[in-house]
């Protein structure tokens, strides 16, 4: 039992999600002696998370608008299996009031900010909206949808601008616009693309603020009125608008801009009725002013990075919130300590535009010690079920301040060894020598105007990687073939010049 | 480089990629083939990469990178030259022998219309039977062997047209 938590608040609760943040969340529920319900599509029948949980319940084919997003399928599995509440995850219906609703007229507890606060901040413009009228700052721009029978004029918004979806999340549905004759072009792109992605075609027109850091801030909320900003996380690495690294503190938040920022967030909970975790997004611009993007109602990926730096569990928090806890006065004080940075790594290959990558993990040597955590869920050996998001793991460090823990992803980065793709960990690991990241001194401009396709190979790397194939083929030769070993001696390694009987008879001898 | 991977030539990105000397800075510890991971040395720094394959096609990820690398022996740079070398073009090819050899079968015939790929004859060289296959879609103009003969290195074997 958690000492900071005065009683079991539930019995069992489903996870309404697959993958690394499915596993993540049973091992809170463990800790909280709570039982947990995984939930499966055909795909996953035999993954990783499936088994991470107590039980496990099917809830229909691979598509997952069949399975992970069926709302029926997921509220039957719930009361099939006795949950009692439904943590949702990231991703997937997190961030639906449709389903919270549902679960909520199920008899069953949502554990997450309410139906109604999905509502009001779910539409990027309604919340863009609602923040102004709360004096907010919000990028400048058009309040309204921009209607693609009457564009607006040149002068409406200041080029270059940004059209953005109304639904919008993930990068999806956005696109830079930088003259006004290119409007009508990019408007239907991302209509068509917004329209694919949530089913609403809507998209507004904001200014392009450009260099901007892209700093987010933590909010804890209980039932009670309670509520605490856990810090900031800087996720201004990115590629396609989707975020690869988070870190926090931001190293470029000023204790002064970081008020600022704690200020605009607290206004914009200050809309709704808000209790649970969620995320106030903003641009901080070169002379450190803020503006408001969005508020996503739910955990989030990089919710770890939190995590290490306030020392808090924040699922743990999300479901004594949701069970009427009121936030412990230690969470309320709760004051970022030291500094954390999560890696996201993605079945994606970065030296061709980060094109997601479909294939088999072999290797998987995943980082430990000191200040590392890897929340992953990898079945090394099963292909990759192309339905689902490319995401592998994230690799987080700590360490008292951001070089030590840049020092400490260097060699995490190294110890981490994955076969059979192509990952991002070649751009990770490229970005943690970069002179702009070591200095901090980013933006979201970074990716594309410092890797491209990355670096072409050099001359060591090239005669390292013929060193190392060539030497792995004489291996071979010498011990008649890549024969797979079950035991292995010192580090498994094949003695030059042995034969394979007689590797087999010194394992059969240490078998003994 | 000298030793035992004197017999061997690597080719940095596959077999179309760049010939490359393995390093002599750096020094080979020990590859554990199961787990699919090496370890090599420098002074006092040591590397760990990952190494997949088997025979002359290779995959080593370095510092998280993944690169294709050809391990070929004499005998099989030669077949890739020639895969490489008659690829391209557009006008009548001479397929020529790129190995000494004893020619075993002929798989086809003056006239006969072929793909790329398809087969064509057979030449037996370092008790290895080597296929000797269409650089690209055409008619067979003439064919200049026949089974049992024995052909020399650049030796003309037939022409596409």
């Amino acid at each position: 039992m958690r000492k900071d938590s005065p009683r079991r608040p539930f019995k069992r609760v489903l996870i309404a999600n697959r993958g690394e943040i499915a596993v993540r969340i049973a091992r809170t529920l463990r800790e909280m002696d709570i039982e947990s319900v995984a939930v499966f599509s055909d795909a996953d029948s035999n993954a990783v998370h499936g088994q991470a949980a107590d039980l496990a319940a099917p809830i229909g084919p691979a598509a997952a608008s069949a399975s992970y997003l069926n709302v029926s399928a997921l509220i039957a599995a719930a009361k099939r299996t006795g949950a009692q509440a439904v943590h949702p995850g990231y991703g997937f219906l997190s961030e639906s009031a449709v389903f919270a609703r549902a679960v909520e007229e199920a008899g069953l507890t949502w554990i997450g900010p309410s139906p109604g606060t999905q509502e009001l901040l779910g539409n990027k413009l309604a919340a863009r909206r609602a923040v102004a009228a709360a004096e907010v700052p919000i990028v400048p721009g058009l309040m309204v949808a921009v209607d693609a029978d009457d564009l607006p004029g040149p002068a409406a918004v200041d080029y270059p601008a940004m059209l953005k979806a109304a639904a919008g999340g993930g990068g999806r549905g956005m696109r830079r616009v930088d003259a006004p004759e290119q409007l009508a072009a990019a408007l239907a792109g991302a209509r068509r693309e917004a329209a694919a992605a949530f089913g609403d075609p809507t998209i507004y027109l904001e200014r392009l603020i450009e260099p901007a850091r892209h700093v987010e801030v933590q909010l804890l909320g209980d039932r009670h009125g309670n509520l605490v900003c856990l810090g900031e996380r800087d996720c201004s690495i990115q590629r396609r608008h989707q975020k690869l690294i988070e870190e926090s503190p931001s190293p470029g938040v000023t204790p002064a801009i970081r008020e600022e920022l704690y200020a605009s967030a607290r206004r914009v909970a200050g809309t709704v009725d808000f209790q649970s975790a969620a995320t106030v997004e903003f641009l901080l611009d070169a002379d450190g002013s803020h503006y408001f993007l969005e508020m996503n109602t739910r955990l989030q990926v990089e919710h770890g990075v939190t995590e290490l730096v306030t020392g808090l569990d924040l699922v743990a928090w999300q479901i004594l919130v949701a069970a009427g806890e009121p936030l412990s006065a230690a969470v309320l004080e709760a004051n970022p300590r030291g500094h954390a940075i999560e890696v996201r790594v993605y079945a994606e290959d970065p030296y061709a535009g980060f094109h997601p990558v479909a294939g088999t993990v072999t290797t998987w040597r995943l980082p430990s010690g000191p200040g590392v955590r890897v929340d992953e869920a990898v079945r090394p050996g099963v292909p990759l079920t192309p339905e689902y998001d490319p995401l592998l793991a994230k690799v987080m460090t700590q360490a008292p301040d951001r070089p030590a823990a840049v020092a400490r992803l260097r060699r995490a980065l190294d110890e981490m060894l994955v076969g059979g793709l192509q990952t991002d960990l070649g751009f990770h690991r490229w970005l943690v020598d970069h002179p702009g990241f070591a200095s901090g001194a980013y933006d979201t401009g970074f990716v594309a105007s410092h890797w491209g396709h990355g670096p072409e190979l050099t001359a060591e790397e090239a005669a390292l990687a013929a060193l190392a194939a060539q030497q792995a083929r004489l291996s071979d030769e010498a011990s008649n073939g890549p024969m797979p070993r079950r035991s292995a001696g010192a580090a498994g390694s094949t003695r030059p010049g042995e034969s394979a009987w007689a590797r087999l008879a010194r394992e059969e001898g240490l078998r003994r | 480089m000298t030793g035992p991977g004197a017999g061997y030539r690597t080719r940095v990105g596959g077999a179309d990629g760049v010939e490359t000397e393995p390093t002599s800075d750096w020094t080979f510890a020990w590859v554990d083939r199961v787990a699919g991971v090496a370890r090599l040395r420098t002074g006092n720094r040591a590397v760990s990469v990952v190494v997949e394959g088997s025979g002359s096609e290779w995959f080593v990820t370095l510092r998280g990178r993944r690169i294709a690398v050809s391990v070929l022996s004499r005998r099989e740079q030669l077949l890739a030259k020639a895969a490489l070398g008659s690829r391209s073009g557009t006008g009548p090819v001479e397929v020529t022998a790129t190995l000494p050899g004893l020619i075993v079968a002929v798989e086809t015939t003056e006239g006969s219309d072929v793909a790329a790929g398809d087969p064509l004859l057979t030449i037996e060289a370092m008790k290895m039977q080597n296929e000797v296959r269409a650089p690209r879609a055409g008619r067979v103009a003439a064919i200049a062997v026949a089974a049992g003969q024995t052909v020399g290195t650049g030796q003309l074997l037939l022409r596409l047209e």
